[in-house]
Protein backbone atom coordinates (compact mmCIF):
# COMPACT_ATOMS: atom_id res chain seq x y z
CA UNK A 1 0.00 0.00 0.00
CA UNK A 2 3.01 2.28 0.01
CA UNK A 3 3.01 4.97 -2.59
CA UNK A 4 6.70 5.41 -3.42
CA UNK A 5 8.51 8.68 -2.81
CA UNK A 6 8.15 11.02 -5.76
CA UNK A 7 5.12 9.22 -7.18
CA UNK A 8 2.63 11.83 -6.04
CA UNK A 9 2.71 15.30 -7.56
CA UNK A 10 3.40 18.01 -5.00
CA UNK A 11 -0.21 19.26 -4.77
CA UNK A 12 -1.53 15.78 -3.97
CA UNK A 13 1.26 15.09 -1.46
CA UNK A 14 0.38 18.33 0.33
CA UNK A 15 -3.36 17.59 0.12
CA UNK A 16 -3.02 14.21 1.88
CA UNK A 17 -0.65 15.67 4.48
CA UNK A 18 -3.21 18.36 5.28
CA UNK A 19 -5.85 15.67 5.80
CA UNK A 20 -3.53 13.45 7.84
CA UNK A 21 -2.22 16.01 10.32
CA UNK A 22 -5.49 16.75 12.19
CA UNK A 23 -6.15 12.99 12.43
CA UNK A 24 -2.75 12.51 14.04
CA UNK A 25 -3.22 15.44 16.40
CA UNK A 26 -6.59 14.06 17.48
CA UNK A 27 -5.04 10.61 17.91
CA UNK A 28 -2.28 11.93 20.16
CA UNK A 29 -4.83 13.73 22.35
CA UNK A 30 -6.97 10.61 22.60
CA UNK A 31 -3.95 8.47 23.40
CA UNK A 32 -3.00 10.82 26.23
CA UNK A 33 -6.51 10.72 27.63
CA UNK A 34 -6.82 6.91 27.48
CA UNK A 35 -3.42 6.31 29.07
CA UNK A 36 -4.07 9.00 31.68
CA UNK A 37 -7.29 7.31 32.74
CA UNK A 38 -6.04 3.75 32.79
CA UNK A 39 -2.37 2.75 32.94
CA UNK A 40 -3.40 -0.85 32.28
CA UNK A 41 -4.28 0.19 28.75
CA UNK A 42 -0.58 0.60 27.97
CA UNK A 43 0.21 -3.14 27.69
CA UNK A 44 -2.85 -3.57 25.46
CA UNK A 45 -1.62 -0.74 23.28
CA UNK A 46 1.75 -2.55 23.15
CA UNK A 47 0.16 -5.76 21.89
CA UNK A 48 -2.08 -4.14 19.28
CA UNK A 49 0.70 -1.80 18.14
CA UNK A 50 3.19 -4.68 18.13
CA UNK A 51 1.04 -6.56 15.66
CA UNK A 52 1.02 -3.57 13.32
CA UNK A 53 4.85 -3.67 13.42
CA UNK A 54 4.93 -7.43 12.78
CA UNK A 55 2.23 -7.79 10.14
CA UNK A 56 3.17 -4.73 8.11
CA UNK A 57 6.69 -6.12 7.67
CA UNK A 58 5.52 -9.45 6.24
CA UNK A 59 5.32 -9.46 2.48
CA UNK A 60 3.18 -12.38 1.43
CA UNK A 61 2.64 -13.85 -2.04
CA UNK A 62 -0.85 -13.78 -3.44
CA UNK A 63 -2.90 -15.36 -6.20
CA UNK A 64 -2.12 -12.54 -8.62
CA UNK A 65 1.57 -13.51 -8.77
CA UNK A 66 2.63 -10.47 -6.80
CA UNK A 67 3.36 -9.82 -3.13
CA UNK A 68 1.75 -7.55 -0.63
CA UNK A 69 1.63 -7.11 3.10
CA UNK A 70 -1.17 -7.13 5.66
CA UNK A 71 -1.65 -4.02 7.79
CA UNK A 72 -2.51 -5.37 11.25
CA UNK A 73 -4.50 -2.25 12.05
CA UNK A 74 -7.92 -3.79 12.70
CA UNK A 75 -7.38 -5.04 16.24
CA UNK A 76 -5.96 -1.71 17.39
CA UNK A 77 -8.92 0.04 15.83
CA UNK A 78 -11.37 -2.26 17.63
CA UNK A 79 -9.66 -1.73 21.01
CA UNK A 80 -8.72 1.95 20.80
CA UNK A 81 -10.54 3.41 17.81
CA UNK A 82 -9.15 4.63 14.50
CA UNK A 83 -7.36 7.79 15.66
CA UNK A 84 -5.00 6.11 18.12
CA UNK A 85 -4.31 3.56 15.38
CA UNK A 86 -3.33 6.44 13.06
CA UNK A 87 -0.59 7.46 15.48
CA UNK A 88 0.92 3.95 15.64
CA UNK A 89 0.71 3.63 11.86
CA UNK A 90 2.45 6.96 11.45
CA UNK A 91 5.37 5.64 13.52
CA UNK A 92 5.63 2.43 11.46
CA UNK A 93 5.32 4.32 8.17
CA UNK A 94 7.92 6.87 9.25
CA UNK A 95 10.37 4.05 10.06
CA UNK A 96 9.71 2.50 6.66
CA UNK A 97 10.14 5.85 4.87
CA UNK A 98 13.41 6.66 6.59
CA UNK A 99 15.15 3.29 6.57
CA UNK A 100 13.48 1.04 4.02
CA UNK A 101 12.67 3.39 1.13
CA UNK A 102 9.09 2.13 1.36
CA UNK A 103 7.03 5.24 0.99
CA UNK A 104 8.73 8.56 1.64
CA UNK A 105 8.40 11.78 3.53
CA UNK A 106 6.39 13.66 0.90
CA UNK A 107 3.96 10.75 0.37
CA UNK A 108 3.81 9.89 4.08
CA UNK A 109 0.58 11.88 4.44
CA UNK A 110 -1.10 9.82 1.71
CA UNK A 111 0.16 6.57 3.22
CA UNK A 112 -1.04 7.59 6.69
CA UNK A 113 -4.47 8.34 5.25
CA UNK A 114 -4.76 4.91 3.61
CA UNK A 115 -3.21 2.66 6.26
CA UNK A 116 -3.73 4.76 9.36
CA UNK A 117 -7.00 6.60 8.85
CA UNK A 118 -9.47 5.27 6.29
CA UNK A 119 -8.62 1.56 6.71
CA UNK A 120 -8.96 1.62 10.51
CA UNK A 121 -12.02 3.88 10.24
CA UNK A 122 -13.76 1.39 7.93
CA UNK A 123 -12.89 -1.53 10.23
CA UNK A 124 -14.09 0.45 13.22
CA UNK A 125 -17.38 1.29 11.49
CA UNK A 126 -18.05 -2.42 10.85
CA UNK A 127 -17.16 -3.21 14.46
CA UNK A 128 -19.41 -0.47 15.84
CA UNK A 129 -22.30 -1.59 13.67
CA UNK A 130 -22.01 -5.19 14.90
CA UNK A 131 -20.76 -4.70 18.47
CA UNK A 132 -24.11 -4.70 20.24
CA UNK A 133 -25.77 -7.25 17.98
CA UNK A 134 -25.93 -11.00 18.54
CA UNK A 135 -23.08 -11.63 16.07
CA UNK A 136 -20.22 -13.66 17.52
CA UNK A 137 -17.55 -11.38 19.00
CA UNK A 138 -14.65 -13.09 17.21
CA UNK A 139 -16.47 -12.94 13.92
CA UNK A 140 -16.87 -9.19 14.37
CA UNK A 141 -13.09 -8.91 14.90
CA UNK A 142 -12.33 -11.05 11.82
CA UNK A 143 -14.65 -8.94 9.72
CA UNK A 144 -13.37 -5.59 11.05
CA UNK A 145 -9.70 -6.56 10.55
CA UNK A 146 -10.25 -7.88 7.02
CA UNK A 147 -12.16 -4.75 6.01
CA UNK A 148 -9.52 -2.45 7.55
CA UNK A 149 -6.85 -4.25 5.53
CA UNK A 150 -8.80 -4.24 2.27
CA UNK A 151 -9.93 -0.62 2.55
CA UNK A 152 -6.33 0.49 3.04
CA UNK A 153 -5.50 -0.87 -0.40
CA UNK A 154 -8.66 0.53 -1.96
CA UNK A 155 -7.67 3.97 -0.71
CA UNK A 156 -4.14 3.57 -2.09
CA UNK A 157 -5.72 2.80 -5.48
CA UNK A 158 -7.93 5.86 -5.10
CA UNK A 159 -4.99 8.13 -4.22
CA UNK A 160 -2.98 6.97 -7.24
CA UNK A 161 -6.01 7.14 -9.54
CA UNK A 162 -6.70 10.74 -8.49
CA UNK A 163 -3.12 11.69 -9.28
CA UNK A 164 -2.96 9.67 -12.52
CA UNK A 165 -6.32 9.67 -14.32
CA UNK A 166 -6.20 7.52 -17.46
CA UNK A 167 -6.36 9.26 -20.83
CA UNK A 168 -9.26 7.02 -21.78
CA UNK A 169 -11.70 6.53 -18.92
CA UNK A 170 -10.23 9.22 -16.67
CA UNK A 171 -10.23 8.71 -12.94
CA UNK A 172 -12.57 5.69 -13.00
CA UNK A 173 -10.46 3.95 -15.63
CA UNK A 174 -7.24 4.21 -13.69
CA UNK A 175 -9.01 3.41 -10.39
CA UNK A 176 -10.01 0.04 -11.90
CA UNK A 177 -6.41 -0.53 -13.05
CA UNK A 178 -4.96 0.24 -9.61
CA UNK A 179 -7.64 -1.81 -7.86
CA UNK A 180 -6.52 -4.75 -10.02
CA UNK A 181 -2.99 -4.37 -8.66
CA UNK A 182 -3.71 -3.55 -5.04
CA UNK A 183 -7.14 -4.75 -3.97
CA UNK A 184 -7.40 -8.16 -5.67
CA UNK A 185 -3.96 -9.19 -4.41
CA UNK A 186 -5.10 -8.22 -0.96
CA UNK A 187 -8.29 -10.31 -0.66
CA UNK A 188 -6.71 -13.60 0.53
CA UNK A 189 -4.27 -11.71 2.77
CA UNK A 190 -7.11 -9.77 4.37
CA UNK A 191 -9.00 -12.95 5.23
CA UNK A 192 -5.98 -14.63 6.82
CA UNK A 193 -5.11 -11.44 8.68
CA UNK A 194 -8.66 -11.24 10.07
CA UNK A 195 -8.56 -14.80 11.39
CA UNK A 196 -5.10 -14.45 12.92
CA UNK A 197 -5.95 -11.18 14.67
CA UNK A 198 -9.19 -12.67 16.00
CA UNK A 199 -7.05 -15.40 17.56
CA UNK A 200 -4.89 -12.73 19.18
CA UNK A 201 -8.05 -11.07 20.45
CA UNK A 202 -9.18 -14.37 21.95
CA UNK A 203 -5.95 -14.63 23.97
CA UNK A 204 -6.36 -11.06 25.20
CA UNK A 205 -9.93 -11.88 26.27
CA UNK A 206 -8.71 -14.92 28.19
CA UNK A 207 -5.76 -13.24 29.89
CA UNK A 208 -7.00 -9.72 30.58
CA UNK A 209 -10.78 -9.40 30.10
CA UNK A 210 -10.94 -6.55 32.67
CA UNK A 211 -9.11 -4.11 30.38
CA UNK A 212 -11.46 -4.83 27.49
CA UNK A 213 -14.44 -4.38 29.79
CA UNK A 214 -13.12 -1.06 31.13
CA UNK A 215 -12.45 0.21 27.62
CA UNK A 216 -15.98 -1.01 26.71
CA UNK A 217 -14.64 -2.85 23.68
CA UNK A 218 -17.58 -5.28 23.79
CA UNK A 219 -20.56 -5.54 26.19
CA UNK A 220 -19.38 -6.90 29.53
CA UNK A 221 -21.52 -10.05 29.48
CA UNK A 222 -20.13 -11.05 26.05
CA UNK A 223 -16.53 -10.69 27.24
CA UNK A 224 -17.20 -12.49 30.53
CA UNK A 225 -18.93 -15.36 28.72
CA UNK A 226 -16.02 -15.69 26.26
CA UNK A 227 -13.40 -15.48 29.03
CA UNK A 228 -15.23 -18.19 30.98
CA UNK A 229 -14.92 -20.62 28.07
CA UNK A 230 -11.30 -21.40 28.71
CA UNK B 1 -12.19 -29.87 21.55
CA UNK B 2 -14.08 -28.09 18.73
CA UNK B 3 -15.82 -25.67 21.08
CA UNK B 4 -12.64 -24.73 22.92
CA UNK B 5 -10.21 -24.52 20.01
CA UNK B 6 -12.62 -23.48 17.26
CA UNK B 7 -10.75 -20.29 16.42
CA UNK B 8 -7.34 -21.99 16.50
CA UNK B 9 -8.57 -24.67 14.09
CA UNK B 10 -10.03 -22.05 11.75
CA UNK B 11 -6.78 -20.04 11.88
CA UNK B 12 -4.61 -23.08 11.06
CA UNK B 13 -7.02 -24.07 8.28
CA UNK B 14 -6.90 -20.55 6.81
CA UNK B 15 -3.09 -20.50 6.86
CA UNK B 16 -2.83 -23.98 5.33
CA UNK B 17 -5.33 -22.96 2.61
CA UNK B 18 -3.34 -19.79 1.96
CA UNK B 19 -0.11 -21.79 1.53
CA UNK B 20 -1.90 -24.39 -0.60
CA UNK B 21 -3.36 -21.74 -2.90
CA UNK B 22 0.07 -20.13 -3.21
CA UNK B 23 1.79 -23.43 -4.12
CA UNK B 24 -0.97 -24.29 -6.58
CA UNK B 25 -1.12 -20.90 -8.35
CA UNK B 26 2.66 -20.52 -8.44
CA UNK B 27 2.99 -23.96 -10.05
CA UNK B 28 0.41 -23.00 -12.70
CA UNK B 29 2.05 -19.70 -13.47
CA UNK B 30 5.78 -20.30 -13.74
CA UNK B 31 6.60 -16.77 -14.97
CA UNK B 32 5.02 -14.97 -12.04
CA UNK B 33 7.71 -12.79 -10.50
CA UNK B 34 6.04 -12.15 -7.16
CA UNK B 35 7.14 -8.53 -7.21
CA UNK B 36 5.71 -6.19 -4.59
CA UNK B 37 2.35 -4.62 -5.38
CA UNK B 38 3.93 -1.26 -4.47
CA UNK B 39 6.43 -1.70 -7.32
CA UNK B 40 3.69 -2.76 -9.75
CA UNK B 41 1.59 0.23 -8.70
CA UNK B 42 4.52 2.56 -9.35
CA UNK B 43 5.12 1.14 -12.84
CA UNK B 44 1.44 1.52 -13.63
CA UNK B 45 1.56 5.14 -12.45
CA UNK B 46 4.56 5.72 -14.70
CA UNK B 47 2.68 4.22 -17.66
CA UNK B 48 -0.33 6.43 -17.02
CA UNK B 49 1.84 9.51 -16.65
CA UNK B 50 3.63 8.60 -19.86
CA UNK B 51 7.14 8.96 -18.45
CA UNK B 52 9.63 6.30 -17.46
CA UNK B 53 9.91 5.18 -13.87
CA UNK B 54 13.48 6.45 -13.53
CA UNK B 55 12.28 9.97 -14.27
CA UNK B 56 10.29 10.13 -11.07
CA UNK B 57 12.40 12.18 -8.69
CA UNK B 58 11.90 12.06 -4.92
CA UNK B 59 10.37 15.31 -3.68
CA UNK B 60 12.24 14.85 -0.42
CA UNK B 61 15.74 13.31 -0.61
CA UNK B 62 15.59 9.73 0.57
CA UNK B 63 18.06 7.17 1.88
CA UNK B 64 17.74 3.78 0.28
CA UNK B 65 19.06 0.55 1.74
CA UNK B 66 22.14 -0.21 -0.41
CA UNK B 67 21.07 -3.82 -1.00
CA UNK B 68 18.17 -6.23 -0.64
CA UNK B 69 20.08 -7.91 2.19
CA UNK B 70 20.16 -4.74 4.24
CA UNK B 71 16.52 -4.03 3.44
CA UNK B 72 15.38 -7.48 4.57
CA UNK B 73 17.49 -7.10 7.71
CA UNK B 74 15.72 -3.87 8.57
CA UNK B 75 12.33 -5.48 7.91
CA UNK B 76 13.27 -8.32 10.22
CA UNK B 77 14.26 -5.71 12.82
CA UNK B 78 10.83 -4.09 12.51
CA UNK B 79 9.08 -7.43 13.00
CA UNK B 80 11.38 -8.31 15.89
CA UNK B 81 10.57 -5.07 17.73
CA UNK B 82 6.86 -5.87 17.41
CA UNK B 83 7.41 -9.48 18.44
CA UNK B 84 9.39 -8.55 21.53
CA UNK B 85 6.69 -6.13 22.71
CA UNK B 86 3.88 -8.62 22.06
CA UNK B 87 5.73 -11.47 23.80
CA UNK B 88 6.67 -9.28 26.74
CA UNK B 89 3.08 -8.14 27.34
CA UNK B 90 1.54 -11.61 27.03
CA UNK B 91 4.15 -12.93 29.48
CA UNK B 92 3.43 -10.04 31.84
CA UNK B 93 -0.34 -10.72 31.71
CA UNK B 94 0.17 -14.43 32.25
CA UNK B 95 2.32 -13.74 35.27
CA UNK B 96 -0.30 -11.38 36.70
CA UNK B 97 -3.02 -13.94 36.11
CA UNK B 98 -1.10 -16.80 37.73
CA UNK B 99 -0.33 -14.73 40.79
CA UNK B 100 -3.93 -13.68 41.29
CA UNK B 101 -5.37 -17.22 41.04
Amino acid sequence: MHIMEGFLPLQWAVFWWVLALPCLAFGVLQLKRILGQDREALPLLGVTGGFIFILSSLKLPSVTGSCSHPTGTGISSVCFGPWVTSVICAIVLLFQSLFLAHGGLSVLGANIISMGVVGPLAGWAIYRALRDTGVNMYFVVIFACAIADLCTYIVTSLELALAYPAEVGGFAGSFVLFMGIFAITQVPLAIVEGVVLALVFKYIVHLRPEILIRLKVFPEEKIRAAAGDA
Amino acid sequence: MWAKYRLEIIAVAAIVCFCGVFLYTSSLNADAEYAGSDTLGSSRAAELAGISEEDFQPLVPQWEPPSGEIESGLFALQAAVGGIIVGWVFGFWRGQKNRST
